[in-house]
């Protein structure tokens, strides 16, 4: 099982790849929504979880979850908004369109493992 | 919007903002910092070394820069992103600037609690001599942080 993380910063791609490997998952990462539905297509069935940021050039995060929920090759795939936009209203919006959690920016690693892991199914650490 | 809710918004987001730097150092760098004190200047004028930036528009239009020396920057990307100083690029350092900007502009949304005000995608300026001079409508206020390897810089306009 993979996760994906969709995000324009190379920072917060990094930051989510070593949380990753540290409950023991790859991470495969893309920098915008077209980039994350290529690597879908390619490694789809491998990914158990996607981590989304919102503010991204191009397609926001909203509208990326919105077309992955809209494809059934994909909608099964639990979706994880993260994001520095944390009022209700964008809280809403995501849960609305099919997100899981929503996970603001900053957070801590263990904050964030616990979230991975509960995303899957899998409680907490 | 009336002169006093204006005024009440600044206040709510400039609490916000410092709120956010604290937490953001303290989760994402794992990094103790001690608010040192706060200023008011006449233009936005930025010449550390570094500068993460975000544009403000919406219900209030400002304008929000952190800034602070190469060898800071390099040392908080390094923590937040687990990899030595010296291996960091000037890619990483300008990402990180601007995502440094990025949180903190958020994290000052969330706890001011204002879901009205839009920011820009963040911007990065990493040089060694230069001025960054913006004309803004309103007084900067620069908050100063202590970090054990340098000052950090906040200034807002708003």
């Amino acid at each position: 099982m993979k996760l994906l993380t969709i995000d324009d910063s190379r920072t917060i791609r990094r930051v989510i790849s070593g949380i990753g490997a540290m409950v023991g998952f790859e991470v495969l990462e893309a920098e915008n929504g077209d980039m994350g539905i290529k690597v879908l297509e390619k490694h789809g069935e491998e990914v158990a979880l996607i981590l989304l940021d919102w503010n991204m050039p191009g397609m926001n995060g909203l509208e990326v979850l919105k077309l992955l929920k809209a494809d059934p090759r994909w909608a099964h795939i639990p979706v994880m908004m993260v994001t520095t936009e944390g009022e209700k209203d964008y809280i809403i919006k995501a849960i609305q369109a099919g997100a899981i959690h929503y996970q603001t920016k900053p957070f801590t690693q263990e904050e964030m493992a616990a979230r991975i892991m509960e995303a899957l199914g899998m409680g907490g650490l | 919007m009336s002169g006093s809710d204006t005024v009440e918004l600044m206040h709510k987001l400039l609490t916000g903002l410092r709120l956010a730097v604290t937490e953001m150092m303290t989760s994402m760098a794992m990094s103790e910092v001690v608010f040192a004190g706060q200023e008011s200047a006449d233009s936005f004028t930025l010449t550390n070394e570094v500068v993460g930036l975000v544009r403000l528009d919406g219900q209030l239009h400002g304008m929000v820069g952190v800034s602070c020396s190469q060898a800071l920057l390099r040392e908080i990307v390094s923590r937040i992103v687990g990899l030595s100083p010296d291996e960091l690029t000037m890619e990483d350092l300008l990402d990180g600037a601007a995502e440094l900007a990025n949180m903190v502009c958020g994290g000052m949304k969330t706890k001011a609690q204002i879901g009205s005000v839009n920011l820009s995608p963040p911007v990065a300026i990493v040089g060694q001599e230069y001025t960054a001079q913006w004309k803004t409508n309103h007084p900067t206020t620069v908050f100063t942080f202590q970090m054990d390897e340098g000052v950090l810089m906040v200034h807002a306009s708003l």
